[in-house]
């Protein structure tokens, strides 16, 4: 694993990945659609794959001592890590928005426990919709996206929607923290039980097709 | 001793099939594996990779099973399809760095030999470097990580031909120092000078696999006028074509005795051009 994810690091990581991982600091926006911060996280994991195809990245993968689902589990570990140093980078950026600017978000979510709690299942989600479709033909990464955008997309307004609409939502978990902690770290953790549930689904499903590609 | 023996290789397509693909390398062999675009020569290639998988067929590397010792099979062997076109704007320091960390058995004092003896410099990128350095460079990974096999899927192709001498003269040396080498090409000229073996792919079948000297000499090449052509030479001769002086075809190397006409000794690309015609007849 640790060559894998060396191979993605020194070869096919993008540039916009660093420059997406930067827009964590959209959190001190006073009004904002916080969930866009990881919707880029997801714009700069597709270019990853896009270049790499330009790159034949496969075809360089394929020469290597590997089995086919290795590379895929490289390139899903490498989305995680990515994804979770967005996350992580994004916490002091969220720490700094309340102490800072104390008014409430007009336009969705409060950058707090909860926030961070659906932006994981997010990713989860977009990870089951985009990896096992790109995995059955890389060629076509750009029908994978635009799936995997929709979904994130979709499941972002419904969320946003309920911080609204919602009265649970609205009132407890689109709060400041630390109110209501104890139901927006139960979020939190189902959040990341299902990121971790749904990635680990879209590494197995990926990597059944890949296997079975003929390239 | 074989260190690749393949035996009722088949892979069913919509349009295509290869069927009971079999042939086999030996240690320190030059084999080149030959057909038109479109034979099945990159296809059988990857499945002996397991990169298209097959639908039925044995294939052995240094007798091991590849389903069952795939990573031992893999560190032990060198594949290069087409020319290094991966990642053509990273330093070659770069890919070599990662590449090295997958080969526990990596050699970097090979490594530095080969980059100095093919005048490599590892601060250029692919991009920088003309097809025929890309492929010096490409068998410099796969060497250095002491490959035994290098499986080459059109390896000359578009290089100039000093560039491939070149790398013709790299084959035969390698070989001499026991590297096995399977490659595939439509530039038969580069065979007759340095392959030992032949394997000849024709839609999807193996034509023939045997020695090169062995092959070329079943076949003689001829040169015929008009006043020539009687049915006879008609029915002996494989492929038939005009040429700007009459007509060209080959014949069995008996048929061409019994016909008691003038022939000369055919090599690779007038062999594979006229069987191909005939094929087409």
């Amino acid at each position: 694993m640790r060559q894998l994810l060396g191979k993605e690091i020194r070869l096919a990581l993008h540039p916009t990945n660093l420059i997406f991982l930067s827009l964590s600091a959209l959190l001190l926006v006073p009004d904002y659609p916080y969930y866009v911060v990881f919707f880029y996280t997801t714009l700069g994991l597709f270019f990853v794959c896009l270049t790499g195809r330009e790159n034949h990245d496969i075809e360089y993968g394929l020469m290597l001592p590997v089995q086919k689902r290795s590379l895929v589990r490289g390139r899903v570990a490498f989305s995680v890590l990515i994804e979770l140093a967005q996350l992580l980078l994004a916490v002091p950026f969220a720490i700094l928005r309340g102490a800072i600017s104390p008014a409430p978000n007009a336009v969705g979510i409060e950058a707090n426990v909860a926030f961070f709690g659906f932006s994981l299942l997010l990713m989860g989600l977009y990870n089951l919709a985009f990896f096992p479709r790109y995995y059955r033909n890389p060629s076509r990464v750009g029908r994978a996206y635009l799936w995997g955008s929709v979904v994130f997309s979709l499941v972002m307004i419904v969320l946003e929607l309920l911080t609204h609409v919602q009265p649970f939502f609205r009132d407890r978990l689109d709060t400041p923290d630390p109110l209501y902690l104890g139901a927006k770290l139960a979020v939190l953790g189902l959040g990341a039980a299902a990121y971790l549930l749904l990635t680990w689904i879209a590494y197995r499903v990926s990597a059944r097709r890949f296997e079975t590609l003929d390239l | 001793m074989e260190v690749l023996s393949v035996q009722g290789l088949c892979k069913r397509y919509a349009t295509f099939a290869l069927s009971e693909v079999g042939f086999a390398v030996r240690q320190g062999e030059i084999m080149g594996f030959i057909g038109r675009n479109g034979a099945g020569k990159t296809t059988t290639l990857k499945s002996l990779l397991n990169i298209v998988h097959p639908d039925a067929g044995v294939i052995r590397f240094f007798g091991l099973s590849f389903a069952e010792h795939e990573m031992e099979i893999k560190r032990r062997i060198g594949f290069v399809s087409g020319g290094m076109d991966q990642y053509m704007r990273k330093r070659l320091s770069t890919i070599t760095s990662v590449t090295r960390s997958f080969y526990p058995s990596w050699d970097d004092d090979a490594y530095r030999g080969y980059l100095r003896r093919f005048a490599l410099d590892e601060r250029k990128t692919p991009n920088q470097l003309s097809a025929g350095m890309r492929i010096k460079y490409s068998l410099s990974l796969a060497l250095s990580h002491r490959a035994e096999l290098l499986i080459l899927d059109e390896p000359t192709s578009g290089l100039d031909p000093v560039s491939r001498d070149e790398l013709l003269d790299i084959f035969l040396a390698l070989a001499r120092e026991g590297v096995s080498i399977l490659f595939s090409t439509h530039i038969t000229g580069d065979l007759d000078r340095c392959a030992d073996g032949i394997t000849y792919i024709r839609e999807g079948r193996i034509f023939s696999s045997e020695p090169l000297e062995t092959f070329v000499g079943k076949y003689r090449a001829l040169a015929l006028t008009e006043d020539q052509l009687t049915d006879r030479v008609r029915d002996m001769a494989i492929g038939l074509k005009p040429a700007k002086h009459g007509y060209t075809a080959v014949a069995l190397a008996g048929d061409a005795q019994a016909l008691g006409l003038p022939s000369n000794k055919a090599d690779l690309e007038t062999i594979m051009v006229h069987v191909e015609k005939e094929g087409q007849a």
